[in-house]
């Protein structure tokens, strides 16, 4: 980043800082100082407070520095000024292909590993996030990363409502089937996609290959040889380890 | 333990890796690994450090050790392999080398170019080791003496310099981000009254933050987002036929060696700073000591030779802080500390007294892991060349899958991955704006150390900050952090800045005088 743009972010993260250093003193001061805590009397220099009042201090005391210097070097005029364009503003490539990694990331965490088996977490990640990066088409990620978005929100629905807990009470494994099938799905989209776009579907089928074969070797590692039970172990999972335990 | 004793502890312990088959593969697979994750930019020794700690869950912690130590080093020398061949540093700690690695690479001395970087290397973590073994008992021993307030400024001191020394904006960025760090620590419940603070009532939190998940969060998110932003593309690599030692121009370059290591080994004791300084100070050293300076940029052997043996010297030098203060050297060691803890071992000053051959053993796996890493960059830097060849878009979500795992499997807590991701995308808007993330590590490694430590010893002086000022060593370390604070305000550095060209036009003006003096004199002859 240029100078006199990181001048002008300083402006907003000084504000920022200083804000915080005040929620930690607020919350410090909170704590026990001189008063009793389980049945100890304390005194100040003990007080679990005492650190957090240190940290919160110099936290204001480098964010108003920080607010000096952007002020001082013309970044917080800047700043200002640049607000009243924000409408104008718009999304640049590069910082479309980091919301495109943080969706991939976030779904990852925060939907598919606490709902869905793991190993089928893992293959909708990798053939979500390499599929949207490997053919390099702009065009088609958009479209892409749309048809991921829907499908996501389908699943996010169903978990905060309860909706996934009466389908997986149906059938025992039928969020994961859910999954699988949006894994097809995307798959066939993809292919499609690829196509009407005159991108090789050999992309397409490489990366079907590397999202199956990571969680095929990871996931065995794991739970078998380093003896780590997987966040959920659903469909997929209980048939590697109806397997394993037959065999061995 | 005398010195024959030490010297036979020490054999036993490379004896007792050499018969052991399991211990060699291991050895020579994470040695390996650390080339790879080296050699591809985006990655680094950190990162596979994280990412291997989840995979010696299982094992012992000398084994653990041995794997760790293995992809560390490798780790640091791989990077040289894209700096000579591509012109792209694999990591921050090779940047130096690209200066001088690609064009000699250009005039058709790759291969001799990788010969001379893998032989020095391997001499700099030789080096190193050989101080690790010399400094760390004499630290260890003088850390005994220290009390609360010591350890208490040692932790800040760890803190501020790292934030001084990292910083490639403003210096305080770098106190910031320690200071959050800082802060960081200090979610959980406090270690003398057990009060739960910033737990907004979770009692996930309670325990405090884990320390691998808050590291691969920090070092492997920001990565992963940044490669793949930028589409990174290694492109086409330099050919060449055979690596080729070249101990001829090793030999030549001794004093060059030496010079590099000491550097290395310096920089690396200093918390929170790692292999990249290293390499730059050595780089800059060695062109002010160069009888041909102009050469360098233009592929001079010194230069390659000097790069690449300090910043693996700094590896000794990292352990020696971690291994006797419980103080990372670098971000790699941070990540060792957390392996080091989930192993059960605590580093610092009672580690003497607790497991009295661990320093011995570190060091002896330092030096199987030398002579592991010359074996392996000699016979098979071109496989590993090959590894490169992965597009970006397929390796890095196959690497965040790991980072994921990596934090999960530690803990087996879901929660760790929650807390994973907003301090990654943390730690990217941070180093988007220019603030250096190894302070922040630093800040949440060293945070209870500083917290327990102040309280206790102002139980113990009952309130007063006496001792600060009536004990040697904490009056050493306050001054020093006084003046590294004092030294970036302005009016202090326009003070220094005037005292030193008084200072010299004083020295300026008495060798005048003296020269006049000494005129006088001839023609009174």
């Amino acid at each position: 980043m240029e100078e006199k743009k990181l001048r002008q972010y300083d402006f907003l993260t000084s504000i920022i800082l200083i804000l915080f250093g005040i929620w930690d003193l607020a919350q410090a001061f909170k704590m026990p100082m001189k008063d009793s805590y389980g049945g100890v009397e304390s005194v100040w220099y003990v007080s679990p407070a005492l650190f957090p009042l240190f940290i919160g201090g110099g936290i204001i005391l480098m964010g108003a520095i920080l607010l000096i210097n952007s002020i001082r070097t013309g970044g917080a005029a800047r700043f200002i000024d640049s607000l009243k364009h924000v409408s104008e503003a718009k999304l640049t490539n590069e910082t479309v292909r980091v919301l495109t990694v943080l969706l991939a990331l976030g779904s990852f965490i925060y939907i598919l590993i606490p709902n869905i088996d793991f190993f089928l977490s893992i293959t909708l990640f990798l053939f979500f996030l390499c599929t949207a990066f490997y053919p390099d088409h702009d065009e088609f990620r958009r479209t892409f990363v749309i048809h991921f978005i829907i499908g996501m929100a389908v699943f996010l629905i169903l978990i905060v409502t309860g909706l996934s807990d009466i389908i997986n009470g149906i059938l025992k494994y039928n969020m994961d089937i859910l999954a699988l099938l949006f894994i097809i799905y995307m798959n066939v989209a993809a292919r499609k996609m690829a196509k009407a776009r005159e991108i090789p579907v050999k992309l397409i089928r490489q990366v079907t290959i590397v999202s199956i074969v990571v969680p095929l070797i990871l996931c065995p590692l794991f739970r078998y040889f380093l003896l780590v039970p997987l966040p959920v172990e659903g469909g997929i999972l209980k048939l590697m380890n109806l397997l394993y335990y037959t065999i061995r | 333990m005398n010195f024959v004793e030490s010297l036979q502890i020490f054999f036993v312990n490379i004896g007792g890796m050499l018969i052991s088959p399991s211990i060699l593969l291991i050895l020579f697979g994470s040695v390996i690994m650390g080339i790879i994750f080296g050699a591809t930019p985006g990655l680094t020794a950190t990162l596979g450090v994280a990412l291997l700690t989840t995979l010696t869950y299982g094992m012992d912690a000398s084994t653990a050790m041995v794997a760790l130590m293995g992809i560390y080093v490798g780790g640091v020398y791989g990077g040289s392999y894209t700096s000579i061949l591509v012109n792209i540093p694999g990591t921050a700690a090779s940047a130096a080398t690209a200066l001088d690695g690609y064009p000699l690479a250009c005039k058709g001395q790759a291969g001799r170019a990788l010969g001379l970087t893998t032989t020095s290397s391997a001499i700099g973590t030789f080096i190193g080791m050989i101080f690790v073994v010399a400094l760390a008992p004499v630290i260890s021993a003088l850390a005994l003496q220290f009390t609360s307030f010591e350890f208490f400024l040692l932790a800040l001191f760890g803190i501020v310099i790292s934030g001084t020394l990292t910083s490639h904006d403003l210096v305080y960025k770098g106190w910031i981000a320690g200071f959050i760090g800082l802060f960081l620590s200090t979610i959980g419940r406090d270690s003398l009254q057990f009060f739960p603070r910033f737990t907004f009532g979770m009692s996930d939190l309670e325990g405090g933050l884990d320390l691998v998940p808050v590291l691969i969060g920090a070092f492997g998110i920001p990565q992963i987002m940044t490669s793949i932003r930028d589409n990174f593309k290694v492109g086409e690599t330099h050919k060449f036929k055979r690596i080729v030692p070249d101990f001829k121009t090793i030999a030549g370059n001794t004093p060059s060696i030496l010079r590099s290591s000491l550097i290395g080994v310096g920089i690396g004791a200093v918390p929170g700073i790692g292999e990249d300084i290293a390499g730059w100070v050595s780089y800059g050293a060695a062109k002010r000591a160069s009888k041909h300076p102009e050469e360098f940029g233009n592929g001079a052997v010194d230069a390659v030779i000097s790069t690449e043996t300090a910043n693996n010297s700094c590896i000794g030098g990292a352990m020696i802080p971690l291994l006797t203060l419980g103080v990372p050297g670098s971000p790699p060691a941070a990540m060792l500390l957390g392996a080091l803890l989930l192993h059960g071992i605590q580093p610092g000053p009672m580690l003497t007294i607790d497991h009295p051959t661990f320093i011995l053993e570190i060091t002896a796996i330092l030096l199987l892991a030398s002579v592991a890493m010359w074996v392996c960059g000699i016979l098979l830097a071109k496989q590993v060349i090959k590894v490169l060849k992965i597009p970006t878009s397929i390796f890095m979500p196959v690497i965040a899958v790991l980072c994921v795992i990596g934090s999960y499997a530690l803990g087996m807590r879901v929660f760790n991955l929650y807390l994973m991701l907003p301090l990654g995308i943390l730690a990217y808007l941070m180093s988007e704006m220019k603030y250096p993330i190894a302070p922040l590590i630093i800040g949440v490694i060293l945070g209870n150390m500083c917290d327990a430590n102040l309280r206790r010893a102002l139980m113990v002086s009952k309130g007063s900050f006496e001792p600060v000022f009536t004990r040697p060593v904490s009056l050493v370390l306050f001054l020093i952090i006084v003046l590294m604070i004092v030294g970036q305000i302005p009016y202090f550095q326009n003070l220094q800045r005037k005292l030193t060209s008084r200072l010299s036009f004083l020295r300026k003006s008495e060798i005048e005088g003296n020269a006049e003096a000494t005129a006088d004199c001839q023609d009174h002859e």
